[in-house]
Formats: C-alpha cells, sequence, structure tokens
C-alpha cells in the first residue's frame, strides 16, 4: 500500500539545510514541519511552511550583511 | 572617513553682517554671480539639497574638474587634466570621504577649513580657487559655509619665540577683542609701559612659500598671500598658556590659536647637529606633506596621513632634521621604538650618543644636551610607580623644552593618554603621523585639538600608481561552514563559541593551507597569516608547524622569529595576532591571510594591509604594464552564512573608500586537493569540532590587549547589543534587589575598583 504525503522539496547547500534543521529542532512537538531529511541538500518539508522557511532564512542573511550606512 | 566624521554638525548656517559684506565683495568681482539665480538656492530641506539640476553649467565646463555641491559635498574628476592640481588644493580644504578610481569625494567640514586656514590658506583663495576649478557657480550655501567656518580660524597665533610666549594676529581688533576677556587680559605681560593706543608689537612675518594652490593661480590672488605682511602680537605669561589656549576655543571666544614654532630663531635651546645623509631623498609627496609643515619658515603642529610603508619614518627623521632641536619620538611598543631609533641613524647624520632609548626593558640615559629620545606612550604616561632610574629620567623629560615632539600611530592613543603626555612634555611643535585616520570610536576629532589640524593626507592609489606603495591584490575568499560546524553553530548554547566555530571551520583551514602552500612553492612569497583569536592562531600554527607571535611572546623571542622569517628561506610564514597589527615593521612579507579578526575594525584591516604595501621588487616592474600588475596579495578569510560575513564587509570600508576592490573567491580550496590538504576526512573534522567545542570559554575569546582601544569600543557596542550579560545574570532582578535592600550607608565606603586589579575570574565581566 503506497501512503502519499503532500509536501515542499527543498533544495539548498549544506549549511542552510542545517538552518531548516535547526529550525525545526526548536519547534515544538506538534509544529515540526520537516517529513524527511533526504540528504544533506535536499529536505521534504510540510507544504505550508514554505513562507516562513523563507522569510526565516532572509532575516537571518540580513542579520549577516552589512550596509555602509549612508551619511 | 565615512562615519568617523559626521560631516557637518548643523546644517543650517548663520552669518552675520560681516561676512555677508564679504560676500557682496565677491559677488561684484566674480562674474559668475548675479542675482538672478537666488531663486534656485531658495530650495529648503535635506531632500532638495541633492536636487542639482538646477545648478547652470559654466560655459567651459568640460575643462573645469569638479562638482561643488550645496551640502558640502564635491566631487572630483580624477581623468582631468588639472587632476594634481585640484587634488592638492582640495585635500588641503576638504575631507576625503571615498576615492575610487576615477571619481572622488570629498566633503567641506569645520575641521577641514580649520587645517586649510592653519596651512595658510585664506578664506577668499579657498572661495576663488574653489570656483575656479567647480564646472558650477559654486552653491551659495558652499561660500557661506566657508565664510562661517573659517571666519574665526587662524586668525590668532600662538608663538613660542626665545620662550617667551606671544600671542600674534594680523588683525589689532581680533587682538582688542581678546584682550577684552578677563582671563586673557590678566595673562597679558605689560612689561612695556602701557600707552593710550593698542600697545601692539607690529613685525613682519615672511611671505607664504606655499607651493600647493600657487602651481594653480599664477594670478594676483596668490601673490596677495605672499606679500609680507604686518602682524600685531602681544606677550602673555608663559603660565597662563593652558588657561588663555582654552578660552580660545570654539566653546568660548571661538578664535582656536594656531601654534607656530619660530625654530631658527631659537636661540635659547641648544641646536642638534643633525642633518639628512644625502641617499636620503624624500618623494614628492613627502616633500609636499613637509613642505605644509614648514610652510612659511616656522614648524606648524599637525598630522600627516601617509599610508603604511610610504614612509613615514622619514617624514618624521627629515622634520626633526630640519628643527634641529631636542626630539621626543614617541611609538606604540618596544619593536618600534627599536624601529624608530635605526630610522633615525639610517637617514639622518645623528651620532649613536645622541639618540636613546628608553623603553621598560632598555632604559638609555640621555646625555649630552641636545638629542633623541624614543621612548613609548605608556612609558611617559604611565601613572603607577616606576623605578628610581626611569623617575629620573622622567624627570629629565618633564624638565626639558623639546623642540619636536614627534607621535607615531596617532590614532590608536587613547584621548586620556594624549593629555597626559602632552601636559609632560612641553614642546614647540607636535607631529602626528598616521596611516588611518578612522577609530571606532568616534574620538579622532578630539585629535584636532590635542595636536593640530590635518596637514596631508596622500591618496593611496596615486601611490599604487607612482610605484611607491605595493599594488595589493585584495581578495575576500568564501569558505562555506561544514555541515556539523554550521549545525553547532546554529544551536543557542554556543552562542559564546559563535566566533571560534566559523574562525575554526575546516573549510578556512584548507583554504589557507592550501593558499599557503601556493604561494610558498610556486611564488616563493613572504606570507604573514593574522588570527585575532588565540585558540584559533595556536591551533593553526601547530598543524602547519609555522612559528606565531602573540601577546605574550617576549620581547627576544617576538625578534628572533621575525628575523628568521626575514632571512631564512625555511620560514616563509609566521602566524600573528593582534600585536602584529601595527608597528611591526616586516618589509619582506608580501602576502597577509587573515583568518579571524576583530568585529569590525576598519582601521585593523587598513593596519593589516599596510604591513605588505612596502614596494618591493623593481620600479619598472611595478608601473602599469611591468611584468607584474599585482605584486602583493591580501586574503581574508570568511566563513559564509555567519556573522563574519557582516564583519568582513564592515571591515573593508575603509580601503574601499580608498579605492581598493576585494575580489571574491569561492572555490578554494580547489576540489581535487583532496588529502593533501589537513582535515580532509570526517573523523578529522569532527575531532576538531569537539576540540572547539570543550574548550573554555576564556580560550576561545579574544586576546585583549592594553593598548587595543578600538576592540574595547567595539566590544562594548556589541555588549549592549547582545544579551550575553542578561545570560550570565550580571543584570539580574536579584541583584538589584539586593542593592535596594541595602541602605546607602554601605555604598559610601566603597572604593572605586580597578579593573587590573580584578581576579582573573571576573576581569571580563563589566568592562
Amino acid at each position: 500500500m503506497v501512503n502519499a504525503i503532500k509536501g515542499v522539496f527543498i533544495s539548498c547547500d549544506i549549511p542552510m539545510t542545517q538552518f531548516i534543521v535547526n529550525m525545526n529542532n526548536s519547534m515544538p512537538p506538534s509544529q515540526k514541519f520537516i517529513i524527511h531529511v533526504l540528504d544533506s541538500t535536499h529536505l521534504f518539508v510540510q507544504p505550508h511552511v514554505e513562507q516562513m522557511i523563507r522569510s526565516a532564512i532572509s532575516d537571518f542573511r540580513d542579520q549577516n550583511s552589512y550596509e555602509k550606512p549612508t551619511s | 572617513m565615512g562615519n568617523g566624521e559626521r560631516g557637518r554638525p548643523n546644517k543650517k548656517i548663520k552669518y552675520g553682517g560681516k561676512d555677508d559684506q564679504k560676500m557682496k565683495n565677491i559677488q561684484n568681482a566674480e562674474d559668475y554671480y548675479d542675482d538672478a539665480d537666488e531663486d534656485s538656492r531658495d530650495g529648503e530641506g535635506e531632500e532638495k539639497k541633492r536636487d542639482f539640476t538646477k545648478l547652470e553649467l559654466k560655459p567651459d565646463h568640460v575643462n573645469r574638474p569638479l562638482w561643488a555641491c550645496a551640502d558640502g559635498r564635491i566631487f572630483l574628476e580624477t581623468f582631468s587634466p588639472l587632476y594634481k592640481q585640484a587634488y592638492d588644493f582640495l585635500i588641503a580644504i576638504a575631507e576625503p570621504v571615498c576615492r575610487p578610481e576615477s571619481m572622488h569625494e570629498y566633503n567641506l567640514t569645520p575641521h577641514s577649513l580649520y587645517a586649510a586656514v592653519s596651512v595658510g590658506l585664506e578664506t577668499e583663495t579657498i572661495i576663488s580657487v574653489l570656483n575656479k576649478l567647480s564646472k558650477t557657480k559654486l552653491p551659495k550655501e558652499m561660500i557661506e559655509f566657508i565664510h562661517a567656518s573659517t571666519a574665526n580660524y587662524g586668525k590668532v597665533k600662538l608663538v613660542l619665540k626665545k620662550n617667551r610666549y606671544f600671542i600674534e594676529s594680523p588683525f589689532p581688533e581680533v587682538l582688542k577683542r581678546l584682550l577684552s576677556d578677563d582671563v586673557i587680559n590678566r595673562a597679558r605681560f605689560s612689561s612695556e609701559p602701557y600707552y593710550g593706543g593698542d600697545g601692539f608689537t607690529i613685525g613682519k612675518t615672511s611671505g607664504e612659500l606655499e607651493a600647493g594652490p600657487g602651481e594653480l593661480l599664477n594670478e594676483a590672488e596668490l601673490a596677495a598671500a605672499a606679500e609680507e605682511k604686518e602682524t600685531h602680537s602681544f606677550e602673555i605669561d608663559p603660565a597662563q598658556v593652558e588657561n588663555v589656549k582654552q578660552r580660545c576655543l570654539p566653546n568660548a571666544l571661538n578664535y582656536p590659536m594656531l601654534e607656530e614654532y619660530d625654530f631658527r630663531n631659537d636661540n635659547v635651546n641648544p641646536d642638534l647637529d643633525m642633518e639628512l645623509k644625502p641617499h636620503a631623498q624624500p618623494r614628492p609627496y613627502q616633500e609636499k606633506s613637509l613642505s605644509k609643515m614648514f610652510g612659511n619658515g616656522r614648524a606648524r603642529s599637525g598630522i600627516i596621513v601617509l599610508p603604511c610603508g610610504a614612509g613615514k619614518s622619514l617624514v618624521g627623521v627629515s622634520a626633526a632634521a630640519r628643527i634641529k632641536k631636542s626630539c621626543l619620538c614617541l611609538a606604540t611598543n618596544a619593536v618600534s621604538v627599536d624601529q624608530w631609533a635605526f630610522q633615525f641613524k639610517l637617514w639622518s647624520t645623528i651620532r649613536d650618543d645622541q639618540i636613546c632609548r628608553f623603553t621598560s626593558d632598555s632604559k638609555e640615559r640621555f646625555r649630552g644636551n641636545a638629542g633623541v629620545v624614543v621612548t613609548t606612550y605608556n612609558m611617559v604616561a604611565f601613572s603607577g610607580k616606576r623605578s628610581e632610574e626611569s623617575e629620573k629620567i622622567i624627570e629629565e623629560m618633564r624638565n626639558r623644552e623639546w623642540g619636536l615632539l614627534l607621535m607615531d600611530e596617532v590614532h590608536v592613543v587613547p584621548a586620556h593618554m594624549f593629555r597626559k603626555v602632552i601636559s609632560i612634555t612641553k614642546s614647540h611643535c607636535k607631529l602626528g603621523l598616521t596611516a588611518t585616520l578612522v577609530r571606532e570610536d568616534e574620538r579622532i576629532t578630539d585629535l584636532n585639538f590635542l595636536i593640530g589640524p590635518k596637514l596631508y593626507e596622500a591618496n593611496w592609489l596615486d601611490l599604487v600608481k607612482g610605484g611607491f606603495i605595493a599594488n595589493v591584490q585584495c581578495a575576500e575568499v568564501w569558505c562555506p561552514m561544514t555541515k556539523e560546524f554550521f549545525a553547532e553553530y546554529l544551536k543557542k548554547e554556543n552562542s559564546k563559541k559563535k566566533q571560534a566555530l566559523y574562525v575554526m571551520n575546516p573549510n578556512k583551514f584548507r583554504a589557507c593551507e592550501f593558499l599557503i602552500r601556493f604561494h610558498e612553492q610556486q611564488r616563493g612569497d613572504k606570507i604573514i597569516v593574522f588570527a585575532d583569536n588565540l585558540f584559533a592562531l595556536t591551533e593553526y600554527a601547530m598543524k602547519l608547524r609555522k612559528p606565531m607571535i602573540y601577546g605574550a611572546t617576549s620581547h627576544i623571542e617576538r625578534t628572533k622569529i621575525l628575523e628568521a622569517f626575514k632571512t631564512s628561506k625555511d620560514v616563509n610564514t609566521v602566524f600573528l595576532s593582534k600585536v602584529g597589527d601595527n608597528s611591526i615593521d616586516i618589509p619582506e612579507a608580501n602576502v597577509i591571510i587573515q583568518i579571524s579578526s576583530h568585529a569590525g575594525s576598519r582601521r585593523q584591516e587598513a593596519q593589516r594591509l599596510g604591513r605588505i604595501l612596502r614596494a618591493k621588487g623593481k620600479l619598472e616592474d611595478r608601473m602599469a604594464g611591468g611584468k607584474e600588475e599585482y605584486n602583493a596579495f591580501f586574503y581574508s578569510l570568511v566563513s559564509t552564512d555567519t556573522q563574519e560575513m557582516y564583519y568582513s564587509t564592515k571591515r573593508q570600508q575603509f580601503l574601499i573608500d580608498q579605492g581598493y576592490s576585494f575580489k571574491v573567491i569561492t572555490s578554494l580550496p580547489p576540489p581535487d586537493a583532496g588529502s593533501s590538504l589537513g582535515y580532509h576526512s570526517q573523523e578529522e573534522q569532527l575531532s576538531l569540532l569537539g576540540k572547539v567545542l570543550n574548550a573554555g570559554d576564556d580560550l576561545v575569546g579574544l586576546e585583549q590587549l592594553e593598548e587595543d582601544t578600538d576592540g574595547m569600543a567595539l566590544q562594548k557596542a556589541r555588549r549592549s547589543m547582545g544579551s550575553m550579560s542578561l545570560m550570565s545574570g550580571a543584570k539580574g532582578m536579584v541583584y538589584m534587589e539586593y542593592n535596594s535592600g541595602r541602605h546607602k550607608s554601605g555604598q559610601q565606603f566603597k572604593k572605586p575598583k580597578d579593573p587590573t586589579k580584578r581576579h582573573n575570574l571576573f576581569k571580563k565581566r563589566y568592562v
């Protein structure tokens, strides 16, 4: 019997996978969203979290980039 | 200078009726000004100030090199045939903001104008030259601003002649205004009977020998400036000099005094017999910076900014040789004291017994009646108990009158230490030397008043083009974090180890090893590796079996390692911690690899680059079109997706403003490098990770150096942003309750604690 689960397939680089895994781990059990960690660059997650992951990653990137203050 | 100098404090400029009058005179004199353009400048508010569509171009604008904007910014086209002259002029009157290859940006600030006046430029000259060079009519705001800022600057001079202090001014009415002040009036020496008139002594000063704008203005304006001028002066009580100076500062009477030293007519202080050796040929820019200092036959106090490796020491030695009086030279550490002493002997005819070093290791007594003493800031400003011997030497320094106070690396020394040094030593003239006039604690403007204005600042790219400093290829190497390291990096409980984790990233190590191997074997280069993080420094150096120097390395060992690095063919790489940032002179090195660095200190980045700027190889190879375009390399290794990216970009700002560009390299080490480099296998990487995680927090932290103020400033800034103190409980509620529960009586007996005397465990709390 085949079970079909709808989800989002994420393909990213190694550190970002770790970032998403870390995000998942910090969630309470009811909200965990990773269905499968396929390998070090691919993940399969629940469909509704896509936007949340995107915004979390963009926040994270913003923190790590410097913009020259306009004087 | 980007955010260091925050532009002009207030953009609304008030000007008095007197200036208004002057304005009209210019408007009449210059055809470019008619009343019709009045309406185009009425626009108020920030946005309109940046809209320049209404500025009128002069008909021959193609030949003129610069754009002047109403908000004080000036843009210079470096490809213009007039570039050289325009640059010399602009650097005298404005603060360089950003100097890439073909377009420079400058900013007019009160300080820069103060500097302009102090090197002998007059308000009218500034405006007319600026107008000549500008493609558009000078905006009215700018003219007003120049008037407002220079109205009082430079009108009054404090001159030390034959050990008597005189206040000098070409404008008797200014002196009268000063004398109407109580403090100054009381300080005035009235040796001569006071006649009804103003009773000022009238003398003549020789004309200005200003070379800079002279090339530009072969006309009447400059002739007027060079004419002999009458000066009026009165003498003041030497004991009152400090008070008088204070009264003249902008917050009181607003007539900041320029200090000049008429060293040729000083026959009280004994002359020092020293000349430059014939082989010491100052380069054009060194000559220029000296001409700013000795513009009218007297010595001015001020700061000269030259990139590292461009021959700052020769400028210092030349200045001392020209003044020919006792000279006190201050450096930042013992190594650079040795280097300064060496430079003095190298460039000048000074005899060995006329020069002495005064450091904690070598206390040479000072013989003869004139000479050069080289010492460190710490030695002079030290407030604790000294040995009997050094006490004597300090006493001697205190009693002596110095012709020149030469201060190296002025940007690193905190203001309070300067005040101390300046108050201890009596000097006629102060010269500050530095490569990077930026600091993170925004105290750079203090130097304007403590030493003097900036006399000269060289353009880095011009020196590169001239072949005076090395042509450096700057690169940022992006190293992706490995899976395991990044996973740990993201964990909250590792927040204190973040730095150690991204520095010890195995990919970074491999990139570093690859670069070292490549440069050692393929090019035969000499390499310096910088790491601020002591843990990383030791790990890397041990793993790669290279010598290293850090704060605790003794002076003798340092000298030994550096000597081996310079001479031996087997030692081609040396690892340095922060101690290598300043003043360790390693002319042989031409590659820098930076594996970890201070949060975001722009100065540190520039200083490190400076370690390899000294020009190498033959001149013709280095010129454009020569054999090798780049002969020095500056790599900054950065772990991607970490905080390091943020800091790295911030650090580069200063160099980018100087016109350097950073190339990003993403594919290091090449994928086929495999197991030839360290930490290839996962087991190795994991054991390294374990090591990092198990190391104590104090081990993985930053090295703390006493002389390092930038670091402290940045640390503070970070502390307030993060929640580190909250997490460690330092700001907990419990502590507060405990405090309020007690009565104040207990508090009164508390002595202020000296942070240096704390137990090791608590040293790092409440910095």
